[in-house]
């Protein structure tokens, strides 16, 4: 628990806290690995968006330590910062009405010299499944088109990047099944090709249990467990919601969990 | 808002910059000829050519009065649109506009404060001085009500510009209630001076205040070059313009000095003209929408063309009384501004 960042990890965090009020979050102590593709559960509440926030160096720590790429996280600057990692938000607005290719062009806003600019934006247009959006009004947009013209900013600022970070917070939350997948595999899809990790708040706990290598689980702002997700357990899960979960098999093997309505949460 | 370029002819999509500086130029002619005096081209070879002798009749009219009206003018139109596009891109909304938010009525403040003040003290300013002290006041009372206003938008929910507009109520007030009490104190000589702050007037216009108008428009259109790209990731919001790699804090503070400079100076120079600032960046953005690269330096010349044919309707319209410019900026203002709130209230 207490040894250095290794040489191999892309970010770490050691013993970090942090206050917001009265609130206390941690201590976290984790690390991510180049190409990861991990999740973090919880209960709404629990701190999982304070830890992305830390993660994405909204927040500073209060105390403990922070690396990304062996270099303290308080020692980048956010142009630096912000051609090795990216961040997907909540669904949320652009002031204004901006055309969906300048929205997408702003993920690249930090360089200075950007001569492929035009060509990266239709490319990640292309990649998020928002070539048909390019022309129009960011605000004449519906809740799922909005998602992809966030997405391809995102993919647009970490295009030409190499085992980057994608902090992704529950954006696919309010979207319906078949966009859910279709947007989750074009995340993956990019994040691979580059190396890029991928760490993504989710609500969803198949999604979670299918597309994920790892899960972290976090209740009453602690980290309550790590795990690869072939090692979670139906009662971890369980303990963390608070909820009695029944789970089916697939004809192809895989795991799906859903809550039970019928039975008690166990003590 | 409503929908962009659509319906205008294209060539005027791409080339509005030109197409607004042939239009303005044609506008500052026009209005060389308009006046109490008659003004002829004899008089424009006359002020071509003499350079040592003394002008007479019209020709000086020409050369002293009108000409450096006009383009004082022009230069303010500019200075107000551009301060009220950077301020409605730094609180990311179009309904932002210096005067409407405190920042004019912050600076007019100052300024009335230094004239009653330093006359009371009894301290004697050389003349050279002068015309930089009140614009000096004026900024650090824009500054001023600057920071007041980005801590209370930052109090208040993320993009509530009805908080905005309420602090905006509520710092006009304060500053109504101090000018008030500076009229109040006022000899009659003083009086004047202040009442000119009230209702906005560009009688004051000279050659010097051109060419230092002039200077300070084009540092602000330098440090402009820098700002607008990366003022156009504000309008993701701040955690998200951080995310892609703006200094959030340091934008906005180059940016709200900008604004306050640019407010400050026009009302240390000629008082509370408003919503120039209101209804210029929201012509510009119908025409081209909104890409502030774009927005800020085509408002620029819709605000001087707006100024110009205000003030020449101020010139002109009661021949050879005067009427205060900042009533008719008001007089058109107003009403779009009314139409403005109504169009957000469906939008969001």
């Amino acid at each position: 628990m207490t040894t250095l960042p290794a040489v191999s990890e892309l970010l770490a965090l050691e013993r970090v806290t942090v206050s917001l009020g009265r609130q206390s979050f941690g201590p976290f102590t984790l690390s991510i690995r180049p190409g990861e593709q991990v999740a973090i559960l919880g209960p709404s509440g629990a701190g999982k968006s304070t830890l992305l926030k830390l993660l994405a160096r909204e927040l500073m720590p209060t105390s403990g330590q922070a690396h990304f790429d062996q270099r303290p996280l308080s020692d980048w600057s956010l142009a630096d910062l912000s051609r090795r990692r990216a961040i997907l938000p909540q669904s949320h607005e652009v002031a204004f009405g901006l055309p969906v290719e300048l929205v997408i062009g702003l993920g690249r806003v930090a360089r200075t010299y950007d001569s492929n600019l035009n060509s990266i934006v239709q490319q990640a247009a292309g990649q998020a499944c928002a070539m048909h959006l390019l022309g129009r009004r960011f605000d004449t947009l519906s809740g799922g088109e909005k998602a992809r013209v966030h997405m391809a900013r995102v993919f647009a600022q970490l295009w030409d990047a190499e085992q980057g970070l994608l902090l992704v917070d529950e954006p696919l939350a309010a979207l319906d099944p078949g966009l859910q997948f279709e947007l989750m595999d074009a995340i993956n899809t990019f994040a691979s090709r580059r190396g890029h990790a991928i760490l993504a708040i989710l609500h969803d706990i198949n999604q979670a249990l299918q597309g994920f290598e790892r899960l972290i689980l976090i209740k009453h702002g602690k980290l309550v467990g790590d795990y690869q997700t072939s090692h979670v357990s139906l009662s971890l899960l369980e303990a963390l919601y608070g909820v009695c979960l029944v789970c089916a098999t697939t004809d192809e093997g895989e795991l799906i969990v859903a809550p039970s309505l019928k039975r008690n949460v166990p003590a | 808002m409503a929908r962009t370029i659509c319906g205008l002819p294209q060539q005027f999509a791409s080339q509005p910059a030109w197409l607004l500086s042939l239009l303005l130029l044609l506008g500052i002619w026009a209005a060389t000829a308009m006046g109490a005096v008659t003004v002829t081209w004899q008089d424009w070879l006359a002020v071509l050519q003499s350079s040592d002798q003394p002008l007479s009749g019209s020709a000086y009219v020409l050369w002293h009065l009108r000409l450096p009206r006009i383009l004082f003018a022009v230069l303010i139109g500019a200075t107000l649109a551009l301060s009220g596009a950077l301020a409605q891109g730094l609180f990311r909304n179009p309904l932002a506009d210096p005067g409407l938010l405190g920042v004019t009525s912050g600076a007019a403040c100052a300024a009335a404060l230094t004239i009653v003040l330093l006359a009371s003290s009894g301290i004697d300013v050389p003349v050279a001085l002068r015309y930089w002290l009140l614009p000096t006041t004026a900024f650090a009372g824009a500054v001023a009500v600057c920071f007041i206003l980005d801590t209370v938008a930052r109090w208040l929910t993320a993009d509530s510009i009805a908080g905005l507009l309420l602090a905006g109520i509520a710092l006009n007030a304060l500053a109504a209630a101090v000018i008030g009490l500076c009229t109040y104190l006022a000899t009659d000589e003083q009086l004047r001076t202040l009442s000119f702050w009230t209702l906005g007037s560009l009688a004051g216009a000279n050659w010097t205040l051109v060419g230092a108008l002039l200077a300070t428009l084009m540092l602000a259109f330098w440090a402009l070059k820098q700002l607008t790209h990366t003022m156009n990731a504000l309008a993701l919001g701040e955690a998200a313009a951080a995310h892609v790699g703006v200094d959030v804090r340091a934008l906005r503070v180059r940016v709200i000095m900008l604004v306050a400079l640019l407010s400050g100076f026009a009302v240390a120079w000629c008082g509370m003209i408003g919503f120039i600032g209101l209804v210029a960046p929201h012509i510009v953005r119908l025409l081209v929408g909104p890409d502030q690269r774009r927005l800020a330096p085509l408002a620029m010349l819709v605000g001087a063309m707006l100024l110009l044919l205000a003030d020449t309707a101020a010139r002109t319209v009661a021949i050879p009384a005067e009427i205060p410019v900042g009533i008719f900026t008001a007089l058109l203002g107003a009403p779009f501004f009314l139409v403005l709130l109504a169009r957000m209230r469906r939008g969001v």
